[in-house]
């Protein structure tokens, strides 16, 4: 690899356009065009939502970055705009290595598809070839715990056993930087202390963790950092020790 | 704009770093090609998963529309099977073909709304999906137009070389209508509406079920068709004709026109197709 494994993010502002039910009919459109007036300032009537404003950010090699915030406080924003899918408003966000984010148990999952096969997929997406994923098959499906429910179609599943195959199949691809919101609590014990298990070896590999999370004892067990979202506006990372003080603030 | 390991995104504007981008996207989906193509095979088997013919069932269902149309309308026009049986077998699949990746094509962004949520995948892998997942459909009714081709013993005449031409230009034109359907879609409702009730209308518009003989030449309904010259330019070699030089000409320049509206409209969008999801 040419350069190490960093993130930096200067300055981000990400605004949403909320297009409502309305602004999405066409006839809204038109009759708003036709009628004149409007159309400049309010961009054809869509509503902007101001979800990080100056979000300034630099991670390196080995840093587990905790999120912590309310609902609504752009934590998941700013883990899609880190994954690439949010395009910045103003600002740059500059990532080196490679992504893997686990925001949505349901990427790329099909539900009547088998496990193996969501396996499959899930690994296309994530850039793997098909050559790549049939010889790293047994190990995920090994890590899956799964075993001969592979076979079967993933809506069989319980949500914790859909937990295990996609965080099996998202961390099979060797990331260097892992982004998750905090669905992983969904799993039971044994799929926990697995999951630790590879998150560990993942940031041993001088990868970067971001993490979300209302759990501070998962924070606690994963991050080294701690970073605090309130509305949009991003606090200074923080050693995770300072956990409490920056809850006080 | 991304290799495997370094991911940039700026808020810079200006329209040539915007059309960089566009580009950039576009580079990005060809690099990744196949993953399209594993997205539309997965497509087509989840389609026809347990059932017992799988994609066959859309071989089966096209050779039954056009054993019904054809022998139907063959008596109703008081034409001869031997021509018009042929002519209806490729008008119904081909258009089909085009049908497929623009009424399919509202449905492109709008179904990839997890994965453009959360990846940095190109946004052109998705039209090509659409694109692909219909090329699979018409691979497997190509074994009705052979069959179609070898019975009625037009294998011998046929022009193959100009009719996969014409295909080519067939696939390019509808994929960028396909392409600007998906991110008018993803912005309006609506859109998906309108498409299928054009693309309904202009299907008894184009000469899939009736010839275009009976309309007399140059008709305005044949001139200004481009769902015509589409079909025209496959259809006509492999029925041993040649299709008019001014065929080529409207798709070709359609295809330019097209293309450039299509990128010009996605340069504009591109920031925002992920939040009008």
């Amino acid at each position: 690899m040419s350069h190490q494994v960093s993130i930096s993010v200067t300055d981000l502002s990400i605004r949403f356009p909320v297009y409502g039910v309305d602004a999405k009919s066409l006839k809204k459109h038109l009759a708003r065009v036709t009628v004149g007036g409007r159309l400049g300032s309010s961009l054809a009537g869509a509503t902007e939502v101001t979800a990080l404003s100056n979000v300034n950010l630099k991670l390196r090699a080995g840093d587990r970055l905790g999120l912590i915030g309310h609902n609504g406080s752009g934590k998941t924003t700013l883990l899609r705009a880190l994954s690439g899918a949010y395009e910045p408003d103003e600002g740059t966000i500059d990532v080196h290595g490679r992504i893997a984010a686990l925001l949505d148990l349901g990427l790329g999952i099909d539900p009547s598809a088998t496990g193996y096969d969501n396996i499959r997929l899930r690994g296309r997406i994530a850039g793997l070839s098909s050559k790549e994923i049939d010889s790293r098959m047994d190990e995920i499906g090994d890590f899956t715990g799964l075993g001969p429910f592979l076979a079967m179609p993933v809506k069989t599943y319980s949500a914790g056993m859909q937990a295990r195959l996609a965080f099996a199949a998202a961390t099979a691809v060797e990331a260097d930087v892992l982004l998750m919101d905090e669905w992983i609590a969904v799993g039971d014990a044994d799929f926990q202390k697995l999951a630790h298990k590879r998150l560990l070896k993942l940031v041993e590999r001088a990868g970067i963790l971001v993490l979300a999370s209302h759990d501070l004892d998962l924070l606690r067990l994963y991050c080294n950092k701690v970073m605090r979202l309130e509305g949009g506006t991003a606090s200074k990372v923080t050693d995770i020790r300072k956990l409490e003080e920056l809850l006080a603030a | 704009m991304d290799t495997a390991t370094h991911m940039l995104r700026t808020g810079r504007r200006g329209a040539l770093f915007e059309i960089d981008m566009g580009f950039r996207d576009l580079r990005a989906s060809f690099q990744r090609i196949g993953l399209a193509w594993s997205l539309a095979w997965h497509d087509v088997v989840s389609r026809y998963r347990g059932s017992i013919l799988g994609p066959f069932w859309i071989t089966l269902s096209m050779g039954l529309m056009v054993a019904g149309i054809g022998l139907l309308n063959a008596r109703l026009f008081n034409a001869s099977l031997h021509d018009f049986i042929p002519f209806v077998a490729m008008g119904i699949v081909f258009f089909g073909a085009i049908s497929g990746i623009i009424n399919e094509g509202c449905d492109t962004f709008v179904q990839a709304s997890s994965m453009l949520s959360q990846t940095s995948l190109p946004m052109f892998t998705f039209v090509w999906r659409t694109v692909f997942r219909n090329a699979i459909n018409l691979g497997h009714n190509l074994v009705i137009i052979v069959a179609v081709l070898i019975y009625f013993g037009y294998w011998r005449t046929m022009n193959l070389p100009v009719a996969v031409l014409g295909l080519l230009f067939l696939f390019v034109n509808a994929a960028w209508a396909g392409m600007l359907a998906a991110i008018a879609s993803a912005r309006f409702r609506d859109i998906p509406q309108i498409v299928i009730s054009v693309m309904q209308f202009a299907i008894f518009m184009t000469p899939v079920f009736w010839q275009p003989s009976r309309l007399g030449a140059n008709h305005a309904i044949l001139e200004f068709n481009p769902f015509n010259h589409m079909l025209e330019a496959v259809r006509a070699p492999l029925m041993g004709e040649q299709a008019a030089p001014h065929t080529y000409a409207f798709l070709a320049l359609m295809a330019v026109i097209g293309w450039t509206l299509t990128f010009a409209v996605f340069t504009r969008t591109r920031r925002r197709i992920v939040h009008y999801l």
